[in-house]
């Protein structure tokens, strides 16, 4: 069984229908990319999966459990983590101090050794070690994005959801992304759901491509597949 | 400061606080403690808005909760002042968990005017209830001890003061605190790590209100005289003074903020009304020029010392 499946998501804000029945499915162990034009519903879907907000019909099912409707810090406690798009960092907080929220919501009950060691192993891992004793707020954009993976992976997440976490990266350095996030699939055994802007870096890493447009699924198939669909070229660049 | 040097810092300022009082006169004693009244206020409502970002109008209405309950308990039903202190912090931290409930769903300026009208509401109740409350008259209430004694009452509300601190420092640097912080700086990312807001929030408000209710409390048996300037505007707006210009969001802050603006207040006595004007002022300049307050000041001071 699929570890995040979605059925017939529906999200509507007012007149706007922002996802119409919506189906899809990730398979445990995968990378899946999430694209699509702008306005697709991306991060609307992601929002609707994750809990930020109920999706007004529909049902998601993660890790074999109904998650409908569920709050984010529930959803979250179930496997579930995501970065957003425009990064939300605890401003005021230090690097240390954000991944360890993450991790004690995780572990409520372990010592406080046992969750600075949790977040520190996190931090490295985004190679943000040096950072750890600065409040966050004083990072600059791209840090900000890995703090915010480094946060979702104190969570000790199943699935971890990536909202455009390239933007403003130079080729080595989206390389450099890249590696990273098939290590974390290969060597932590996370799956991922990965919006992506940046279509070089989803070809490289992702098994599995699903393509959002005006809020339905237009097609979902390999990268290759996906490249080559009419209908894929035309979403983007029009007739 | 390494950990050894700041306790020895701990234990000069506790044994400061604990000699202060001795051999001055009653009139300074009087002030201190009402600053330490207003440390437990401030460090309470410190919580709330500093650390979970709940900016509440109605902590001072918590404060009246707590001294008007043990108030008439003991002048019309001649309950243990003591006993009478520990009823009304339940019932402030009730009402604080009922209010903040209230509150959930709300955030910056609507939780602040809601609390606001439950604080002129209370008020108004307190006011025009005469024949339980004595109204603008004030309730004439029995002391905490048989024996009228200010050195007492100023070693009774330093412990409660401490005890009160402790208990704030152990929280905030509780994974509790972290929650706090976290909720504060950005409520969508904590809940994405897991952090029940909801609970968190509701948590805050239902022990700072009973802080409040404990330190309003303590100090309505101190006064003997309960008037309805405890739960009014003008003491809440005295204690978020305190508290962003001693520095909202450190645990040291309000207590600066406590007795550097109390003893002020008590300086600029003279000036009658105008002793606002100055209070306003202060504000400003620290909003304009020192938006962490007097603590952010020092800090600042400190790490621009080359060492």
């Amino acid at each position: 069984m699929a570890l995040l499946e979605g059925r017939k998501i529906s999200k509507s804000f007012g007149g706007v229908q922002a996802l119409n029945a919506v189906d899809f499915a990730v398979e445990r162990g995968t990378i899946v990319g999430l694209i699509g034009p702008n306005g697709a519903g991306k991060t609307t879907l992601f929002n609707a999966v994750a809990g930020a907000f109920k999706p007004t019909s529909g049902r998601v099912a993660f890790d074999g459990r109904d998650v409908t409707g569920l709050p984010a810090n529930a959803v979250c406690r179930l496997g579930m983590a995501r970065t957003f798009q425009v990064t939300r960092p605890f401003g005021a907080m230090t690097c240390l101090e954000n991944a360890m929220v993450a991790a004690i919501n995780r572990h409520p009950a372990k010592p406080r050794g046992f969750i600075e060691a949790l977040a520190r192993e996190k931090l490295a891992l985004v190679g943000l070690a040096d950072m750890a004793g600065f409040e966050a707020r004083h990072l600059n954009v791209i840090q900000k994005k890995r703090l915010e993976m480094a946060r979702a992976l104190a969570t000790e997440p199943k699935l971890l959801m990536l909202d455009e976490v390239l933007g403003g990266l130079n080729t080595q350095e989206i390389n450099q992304a890249v590696e990273f996030i098939r290590s974390l699939r290969d060597k932590l055994g996370l799956t991922v759901l990965w919006i992506e802007h940046v279509m070089g870096a989803i070809m490289q890493a992702a098994e599995r491509v699903i393509v959002l447009d005006q809020g339905q699924i237009l097609m979902a198939g390999t990268p290759a597949e996906v490249v080559n669909d009419p209908r894929v070229i035309q979403a983007y660049l029009g007739e | 400061m390494t950990v050894k040097k700041r306790i020895l810092f701990g234990a000069l300022i506790l044994a400061g606080m604990c000699v202060l009082p001795l051999g001055v006169g009653i009139y300074p004693q009087h002030v201190l403690i009402t600053s330490l009244f207003y440390v437990m206020m401030a460090s309470s409502w410190n919580l709330l808005a500093g650390y979970t970002g709940q900016v509440s109008f109605g902590h001072a209405a918590m404060a009246g909760i707590g001294a008007y309950t043990s108030g008439i308990l003991a002048a019309k039903a001649g309950v243990n002042p003591w006993v009478g202190v520990a009823a009304g912090t339940m019932l402030a931290s009730l009402l604080g968990l009922g209010l903040g409930t209230l509150c959930l769903k709300m955030g910056g300026i609507y939780l602040s005017l809601t609390t606001l009208a439950f604080s002129q509401i209370l008020h108004i109740v307190i006011v025009n209830e005469y024949a339980v409350t004595r109204g603008t008259m004030g309730l004439q209430v029995p002391g905490l001890m048989d024996e009228y004694s200010k050195i007492t009452y100023y070693y009774i509300m330093l412990a409660a003061a401490i005890l009160m601190l402790v208990l704030l420092y152990r929280m905030i640097h509780s994974n509790l605190g972290l929650n706090f912080r976290a909720v504060q700086n950005d409520e969508t990312a904590a809940k994405s790590v897991g952090v029940k807001v909801l609970q968190v929030r509701v948590l805050a408000f239902t022990v700072a209100s009973a802080m409040a209710g404990f330190a309003g409390g303590l100090y309505g048996h101190y006064l003997l005289l309960i008037t309805p300037e405890i739960p009014s505007l003008d003491l809440q707006f005295y204690v978020l003074a305190m508290t962003v210009i001693g520095g909202m969001g450190s645990f040291i802050g309000p207590i600066i903020g406590a007795f550097a603006l109390n003893i002020l207040a008590e300086k600029i006595r003279d000036y009658g009304e105008y002793h606002v004007l100055v209070f306003g002022l202060i504000a400003l300049v620290v909003a304009r020029f020192a938006p962490n307050g007097l603590l952010g000041v020092w800090q600042r001071f400190r790490s621009a010392k080359p060492r």
